[in-house]
C-alpha cells in the first residue's frame, strides 16, 4: 500500500478521479449523492499526500503520454499551483457537504455530475503549463459554470446564465485567438518552452492583448464586470459559492502564469493603467454593494470589489505584492464562499434575501449569521484573518515601492467592507413585530457555511507556513521570503 | 505566372470573398431563418478553404459539424423559440430592434472591426514559414503507433486535450438536459420521401462513419468527423419520425453517452495505478489501443449530437 502511495501520480489523481465521479454520478443518478461525497474525500486524500510529496521533493512537472513539451502535454506543480489546489479543494468539499441537503431530488441528479466536472476541470486549469490546454480546461469550466448558474431555474437565473454563456465564450475564443498568435510566431504552447523563445515582438504584444482581454472578461475585471451580479446573485447557493470563490480566479490564475513565465518585461505603463482599472474596481463594487438591497447581490458586488484588489499587484510588481494577491486569492475563496454559503441558508430558511427583512435571522440562524460575519472579518482584512497578511502584504508593499496611493485604496476597500458587512449584520439583529414562517436548515448546511468561515480567519494564524509554500518552485518574480 | 497558379489565384479570391460577404449578410440578416441558412453556407465555403490551405482534417470538420449538425442544431432551435409549430410567417418575421440596441450595434461592429483590420496587417507581418511542431511530431511519428499526424496528435501526444473535449461534449448534452430537456415534439407520420430517403441514406451514412473512423489511423478522418457523420445519421432518422423504444433510453443511452469518455478515463487510472505517466501508451500496442479510444468514442460523439438535436429530458428521450 505504501509502495503505490509513493508511485502514483496524485496530481493526474486530482483531475481524473472527480472526472470518474462526475461520469459515475451520470450514470448512477440515484446514486450520486454517494458518489460525490466518496469522490470529494477521494481527491481530498490526494490533494494531502500530493501536498506532502511537494512540501518534501519540491516542485516537478509531469509529462502527459511521457512526451513531454514541446510535442506533449506538461503538467506543472509548485507552490502557486498547490495553493490553488489546496483552496479549491477545500472549499469543494465544503460545497459537497453543503449540497448533500441544498437541492431536492430532481435537481440534485442534475447537479452532481455537473458539479464533479467543474471541480475537475479547475483542478485541470490549476495544473496545466500549457497554454492550449488551458483553453481547453477553461472552456470545460466556464461551460460547467454556466450550467450550474442555469439550475436555478428562476426567469433571472436562466437570463444571467445565458449572458454568462456568451460573456464566457467570447472570453475563452479570444484567449483561443491569441494562443494560436503566439503558437504561429513561437512554434510551441507549452509556457516553460515559450519562456525562453518569447521577444519583445508586435506578434507577442498583439496575442498577450487578446488572451488578457478575454481573461479579464472571465475574471469580471472592471469595467468587464457586467455579467457577473445577475449570475452570481441568481445561482443556486452552493453554485455561487462556487463561481465568486474558485471560478473568477481560474482566469486570474491564467493571466498571473503568463504574466509571470512569459512576459518578457514589466511595461509600467500598461501595469499602472490595470491597477486604475483595479481602483476603479473596488471603489464601483464597494458603492454597488452598499446600494444592494439583496444579500446575495450584495455578496457578488463584493467580488468585483476584490477581483479589484487582486488587479493591484501589477504596479506594485514586487514579490510580497504578489504574495499578498495569492494570500487573497485563498482567503477570499475561503471567506466569500462561507457568504454565498451562509445567504443561501438565510434564504433557504426564510424564503427571501431582502436585507431590509433580514430581521430575526439572529435568532433563527445564529450559525449562519456568525459565519457571515466571521467571513466578514476576512473579508474586511482584519487580524487575525486571512484577508488581513493578505492585505498586510500588499500595503508594505505599496509603501516601501513608494506608490503609497494603492495603500489608500486597499484602505479604502476595508472601510467599504466594514460598511457593507455591518450594514447586513445590523438589519439582522433588528426585531421583528410579527412572526415570519420559516423552513429548518439542516444542520450540515450551517456547519459548511461556519467551518469555512473559521477557515478563513484561521488562515492568518498559520500565515508562515502558507507563504513557505507558496515559495515552492519560486513561481513568482522576486525574491524569496528573507 | 502560368495558366494553374492563375486559376487557383482567382478561385482563392473568390472563396475569400465569398466568405467576407456570407459572413456578412448572415450577420445583417433580420430574418433568423435566412440568418441560418447563410451560415450553413459560410460553413461549407469555410471548408473549401480549410482544403485549400492543406487542412483536409479541418475541413472534414467543418463540413460535419459547423454545416451539418450546427445548422441543424440552429434551425431545430429556432423551430421551438416559439410556442406554436413555426409558421412561415414567424420565421420570416424581422427581428426589431430599439435606438439604444441598434447604437450598441454599431458600436460593437466598429470595434470589430478595427480589430479585424489590426489582425490582418499583424498576420501579413508574421513570418509565413512558421514550421509549429511539425517537424518534431514527424519524429516522433512511427512511435504513436498511426502514421497520420493529425490523429498522432489528437490521440496520442495531445490525447489529454481530447479526453477534455469528449468532456466539453458530454458537458453540454448534460447542459441542455438540466434545463429539462425540451418538450417532445409530436410525432409526425414519416412522409413517404423522407423515409425513403432515410432508408437508403442511413446505411450509406453508417458506411461514411465506419470507413472515417478506420481511415483516421493513416489518413484524414477519425473519431471526431466519424462521429459527427453518425451523429447526421440519427438527426436524420429522427426526422425521419424514427423513435427509439422506451427501454433503450435508460442506462442504455447513458453508457453509450459515457462509452467514449470512460474508456478514457479508465485508460488514464490505470497509467496512475501502474505508476505511469498519464495517458502513456505502450509503444507496440499503440496503434490498437487508438483505434480502440476511436470507436468509443465516436459511439459516444454520435449518440450525444443525436441526443443534443433531439434535446428532449432524460425522463422521455430518444437516442440512436
Amino acid at each position: 500500500m505504501e509502495a503505490l502511495a509513493a508511485t502514483v501520480s496524485w496530481d493526474a489523481c486530482l483531475i481524473v478521479l472527480p472526472l470518474l465521479g462526475a461520469i459515475a454520478c451520470f450514470a448512477w443518478p440515484n446514486a450520486a449523492k454517494k458518489l460525490a461525497l466518496g469522490t470529494a474525500l477521494a481527491v481530498l486524500v490526494s490533494i494531502a499526500s500530493l501536498t506532502i510529496r511537494v512540501t518534501a521533493a519540491g516542485a516537478f512537472r509531469h509529462a502527459v503520454g511521457a512526451w513531454g513539451a514541446p510535442l506533449g502535454i506538461e503538467l506543472l506543480v509548485d507552490g502557486l499551483s498547490l495553493v490553488m489546489l489546496s483552496a479549491t479543494a477545500i472549499v469543494g468539499l465544503a460545497i459537497t457537504i453543503y449540497s448533500a441537503g441544498y437541492f431536492k431530488a430532481d435537481v440534485s441528479s442534475r447537479f452532481w455530475p455537473l458539479w464533479l466536472f467543474l471541480w475537475a476541470s479547475l483542478n485541470a486549469l490549476f495544473l496545466s503549463s500549457d497554454i492550449f490546454n488551458l483553453y481547453v480546461a477553461l472552456e470545460l469550466t466556464g461551460l460547467a459554470a454556466v450550467t450550474l448558474t442555469a439550475l436555478a431555474g428562476s426567469a433571472d437565473a436562466l437570463t444571467a446564465a445565458a449572458r454568462y454563456l456568451l460573456v464566457s465564450l467570447l472570453g475563452s475564443l479570444t484567449y483561443l485567438l491569441g494562443v494560436a498568435l503566439v503558437y504561429h510566431g513561437f512554434g510551441s504552447v507549452d509556457m516553460a518552452v515559450l519562456a525562453g523563445r518569447v521577444e519583445s515582438t508586435p506578434v507577442f504584444w498583439a496575442a498577450f492583448s487578446l488572451m488578457f482581454v478575454g481573461l479579464a472578461l472571465k475574471t469580471a475585471l472592471f469595467p468587464f464586470h457586467f455579467w457577473l451580479p445577475p449570475a452570481h446573485a441568481s445561482a443556486p447557493a452552493p453554485v455561487s459559492a462556487a463561481l465568486s470563490g474558485l471560478v473568477i480566479k481560474a482566469s486570474f490564475y491564467i493571466l498571473m502564469r503568463l504574466w509571470f513565465e512569459i512576459v518578457p518585461a514589466d511595461y509600467s505603463t500598461f501595469t499602472n493603467f490595470l491597477g486604475v482599472l483595479g481602483a476603479a474596481a473596488v471603489v464601483w463594487g464597494g458603492l454597488q454593494a452598499l446600494r444592494a438591497k439583496r444579500l446575495k447581490l450584495l455578496i457578488a458586488y463584493s467580488t468585483i470589489m476584490q477581483v479589484g484588489y487582486l488587479f493591484l499587484a501589477f504596479p506594485l510588481a514586487v514579490a510580497a505584492a504578489w504574495r499578498g494577491a495569492l494570500y487573497l486569492i485563498l482567503s477570499h475563496a475561503l471567506a466569500k464562499s462561507a457568504m454565498f454559503l451562509a445567504a443561501g441558508n438565510i434564504l433557504y430558511c426564510a424564503g427571501h434575501d431582502r436585507i431590509e427583512s433580514l430581521d430575526r435571522i439572529a435568532q433563527r440562524l445564529p450559525m449562519s449569521l456568525a459565519a457571515f460575519a466571521v467571513a466578514g472579518v476576512s473579508i474586511m482584512g482584519l487580524p487575525p484573518s486571512g484577508g488581513f497578511i493578505a492585505k498586510w502584504l500588499m500595503v508594505e508593499a505599496a509603501l516601501k515601492s513608494g506608490q503609497w496611493w494603492w495603500a489608500v485604496t486597499l484602505v479604502l476597500g476595508s472601510l467599504f467592507a466594514a460598511a457593507y458587512v455591518f450594514k447586513v449584520v445590523g438589519y439582522a439583529f433588528t426585531q421583528a413585530e410579527a412572526p415570519h414562517t420559516s423552513i429548518d436548515v439542516p444542520a450540515a448546511m450551517e456547519w459548511a457555511a461556519l467551518a469555512l468561515a473559521v477557515a478563513a480567519v484561521l488562515m492568518g494564524l498559520i500565515a508562515p507556513w502558507i507563504l513557505a509554500s507558496m515559495e515552492i518552485g519560486r513561481a513568482f518574480p522576486g525574491a524569496a521570503i528573507p | 505566372m502560368d495558366r494553374l497558379t492563375l486559376v487557383l489565384w482567382i478561385f482563392d479570391s473568390v472563396t475569400g470573398l465569398g466568405l467576407l460577404l456570407l459572413a456578412g449578410w448572415a450577420l445583417a440578416s433580420p430574418q433568423l431563418f435566412r440568418g441560418i441558412i447563410l451560415f450553413v453556407a459560410f460553413s461549407l465555403m469555410m471548408s473549401i478553404a480549410w482544403v485549400r490551405i492543406d487542412a483536409p482534417d479541418v475541413a472534414l470538420a467543418e463540413i460535419a459539424i459547423g454545416a451539418g449538425l450546427t445548422g441543424a442544431l440552429l434551425l431545430a432551435a429556432l423551430s421551438r423559440l416559439g410556442d406554436s409549430e413555426p409558421t412561415q410567417e414567424s420565421m420570416n418575421r424581422p427581428i426589431e430592434r430599439s435606438y439604444r440596441a441598434r447604437t450598441f450595434r454599431s458600436l460593437t461592429a466598429s470595434l470589430l472591426a478595427a480589430v479585424a483590420v489590426a489582425l490582418v496587417f499583424l498576420i501579413l507581418a508574421l513570418p509565413g514559414d512558421s514550421e509549429g511542431l511539425g517537424a518534431e511530431v514527424a519524429a516522433s511519428l512511427d512511435a504513436s503507433g498511426v502514421s497520420s499526424p493529425v490523429t498522432a496528435v489528437l490521440l496520442n501526444f495531445r490525447g489529454y486535450d481530447t479526453l477534455l473535449e469528449l468532456l466539453v461534449l458530454l458537458l453540454a448534452l448534460l447542459g441542455v438536459w438540466s434545463l429539462g430537456g425540451l418538450p417532445a415534439q409530436p410525432v409526425s407520420p414519416a412522409v413517404l420521401v423522407l423515409d425513403t430517403l432515410a432508408r437508403i441514406l442511413i446505411p450509406v451514412l453508417l458506411l461514411s462513419s465506419a470507413y472515417l473512423l478506420w481511415a483516421g489511423t493513416h489518413a484524414p478522418g477519425g473519431a471526431f468527423q466519424a462521429g459527427a457523420v453518425l451523429g447526421a445519421a440519427g438527426v436524420l432518422l429522427s426526422l425521419a419520425g424514427w423513435q427509439v423504444r422506451q427501454r433503450y433510453t435508460g442506462v442504455t443511452l447513458r453508457l453509450l453517452l459515457i462509452a467514449g469518455p470512460s474508456l478514457f478515463l479508465a485508460f488514464a487510472l490505470y497509467t496512475i495505478v501502474a505508476g505511469q505517466s498519464l495517458l502513456e501508451y505502450p509503444p507496440q500496442r499503440a496503434g490498437v489501443m487508438i483505434v480502440l479510444l476511436e470507436v468509443a468514442a465516436t459511439l459516444s460523439i454520435g449518440t450525444t449530437l443525436a441526443a443534443l438535436f433531439v434535446a428532449e429530458g432524460p425522463r422521455n428521450k430518444e437516442g440512436q
